[in-house]
């Protein structure tokens, strides 16, 4: 089954309006005494609607920096403000797809989705309705009574899209989602990402370590070095979408991503 | 896991399969009785221990020793595992599940439990009579003492060994502690818990007749040991196969309806 992938013909104007702010932020981790400061001096915005890739080499604190922002790591020093108020704990409002795979794997397709919504719907009627909703708009209405070991690679970061975009975050937050998934699979959920982003003009911020995945994405590119991570630059992606990887714009880009990943 | 063809003579295979032991044994039990290779004093053949089993079971009784004492053994020995076993839950369960999830009461419990651990059951039964009496008490903390080791391990390394990113799923949704432990942790250590389960149910029968051994008027651990003093090898053997088959169904019984009446035991074991 084929998600909607209708392309996306223009940049979409929006409205410049900051939902998140990170103010210097610093993480040290102390290890048998001595300590490794893992993130040094964050510092960016996100704008509502933004689509932000953070890209960068493995051990450069990139994953550190969303656990970070999801609340299961609590920052040493700066802050991490959300409509400015200060994140402290995991929660509904930025929810997080994993690399991994971490679908419940006793709940069905239909009851993964359903499972955050769960005592938060305002009846039961509205429930079911939302329910289907997302069933539908990932595609897999068909597979709703599959279990997650039952469906493919692509079918499980579908579910796990669903489950979190039904609780309506305010900003998603995705840590190298497609990395395991093959090449072909990996391009399909990229635009199917795009289409939801599009339809549903949600603030996204996504881990990657993949050049070609970054500049396909982002609105925005933060190019992370390590030892210790820091944000070496900012790189707006103005493309318009949806963007051919063979144009020389794109290659672009692709190429001087690849000299800042290079350089220390 | 391997995909089984799901061909008509496979599964009749696979329905077989599980009575072959049984049958071989039960052939080899025949010839050697017909044969006179083992004395039937040893092992008495395979019709004495029919009759046996139908005069224990079916005959009125008083009409003979052992005659129509099964319904009331079997009763007795029911209740026996059945309550122990009830105790080792109640206590076992959510004590391996919590110092699963908590460093703090795993440090406090553990060398605790190791140590008794390791005491055999049997050390126990002097002590229990002294402080139950003879009869259902003593069998009963019997039963739930030697249950409660494997249901307490197995949930505690259930809960232990869980996704944690299964919980930060969980976490992110705004689960809170409650539903996050009933919906996820107790599923996710599934399992385990069930495994826990099933050695433990495993383990009461046997403590079951090291509790009857001693001066109970009832159960089938109680009839056995009777059958020894009167020195009815039919009946011990009898006995013996009624506890098997007893074992047997009562585990396919927890298994059942823990299927039943959980998502997670009937998906993911």
């Amino acid at each position: 089954m084929k998600p909607n992938m209708a392309p996306i013909s223009k940049a979409y104007p929006r409205i410049r309006e900051s939902i998140l702010e990170i103010n210097s932020l610093r993480k040290v981790f102390h290890i048998d005494g001595s300590s490794l400061t893992v993130l040094d001096g964050i510092d960016f915005s996100v704008d509502k609607g933004e689509m932000i890739c953070i890209l960068g080499r493995s051990g450069c604190g990139k994953s550190t920096l969303l656990k970070m922002l999801a609340g299961f790591l609590s920052p040493s020093s700066g802050e991490i403000l959300l409509n400015g108020k200060p994140v402290a704990d995991p929660g509904p409002d930025r929810c997080v797809v994993f690399q991994e795979d971490t679908l419940f794997p006793w709940l069905t397709v239909k009851e993964n989705i359903a499972f955050g919504l769960k005592g938060r719907a305002r009846n039961k009627k509205v429930f079911d309705e939302e329910v289907e909703r997302f069933l539908s708009l990932v595609g897999l209405s068909e597979f709703r009574n599959y279990l997650p070991r039952e469906i493919s690679g692509g079918m499980k970061k579908r579910v796990a899209l669903a489950r979190v975009l039904i609780l309506k975050p305010e900003v998603l937050l995705m840590d190298e989602p497609f990395a395991s998934l093959d090449a072909q699979t990996r391009e399909e959920m990229q635009n199917f990402l795009l289409s939801l982003w599009k339809n549903l003009s949600h603030t996204i911020i996504f881990v990657t370590h993949d050049v070609t995945e970054a500049v396909t994405l982002a609105d925005k590119i933060l190019v992370m070095t390590k030892d210790p991570g820091r944000i070496r630059e900012e790189i707006r992606v103005d493309l318009p979408r949806p963007r051919k990887r063979e144009k020389s714009d794109f290659l672009f880009f692709s190429r001087k991503l690849y000299k800042g990943l290079r350089e220390k | 896991m391997i995909k089984e063809k799901n061909t008509k003579l496979h599964n009749s295979v696979f329905q077989i399969l599980p009575w072959i032991i049984p049958a071989v044994f039960m052939l080899i039990w025949i010839i050697v009785s017909e044969t006179g290779l083992i004395p039937t004093y040893l092992l008495p053949h395979p019709v004495e221990i029919g009759k046996a089993g139908y005069t224990y079971i079916f005959d009125n009784p008083g009409d003979a020793p052992f005659a129509g004492r099964f319904l009331n053994d079997a009763g007795a020995s029911l209740m026996r595992v059945g309550s122990g076993f009830a105790f080792a839950v109640l206590f076992g369960l959510p004590l391996g599940v919590v110092s699963g999830r908590l460093s703090l009461v795993r440090k406090l419990m553990s060398t605790t439990i190791n140590a008794l651990r390791a005491v055999p059951g049997i050390s126990w039964l002097p002590l229990a009579m002294i402080w139950f009496g003879i009869g259902i008490k003593t069998t009963v903390f019997l039963v739930a003492l030697a249950a409660f080791f494997p249901i307490y391990l197995n949930a505690a390394a259930g809960a232990r060994q869980i996704n944690p990113l299964l919980l930060q799923a969980g976490a992110m949704m705004g689960v809170n502690r409650l539903r996050g432990t009933f919906a996820i942790l107790l599923p996710g250590a599934m399992p385990q818990i069930m495994t826990g389960l099933r050695l433990g149910l495993g383990i009461s029968w046997a403590y079951l007749v090291l509790g009857e051994l001693t001066g109970v008027p009832n159960g089938l651990g109680a009839v056995i040991m009777d059958a020894r003093m009167l020195g009815r090898i039919d009946i011990i053997v009898v006995g013996i196969i009624i506890i098997a088959v007893m074992g047997r169904a009562s585990d396919q019984l927890l298994k059942t309806s823990l299927r039943f009446c959980f998502k997670s035991a009937r998906r993911m074991s």
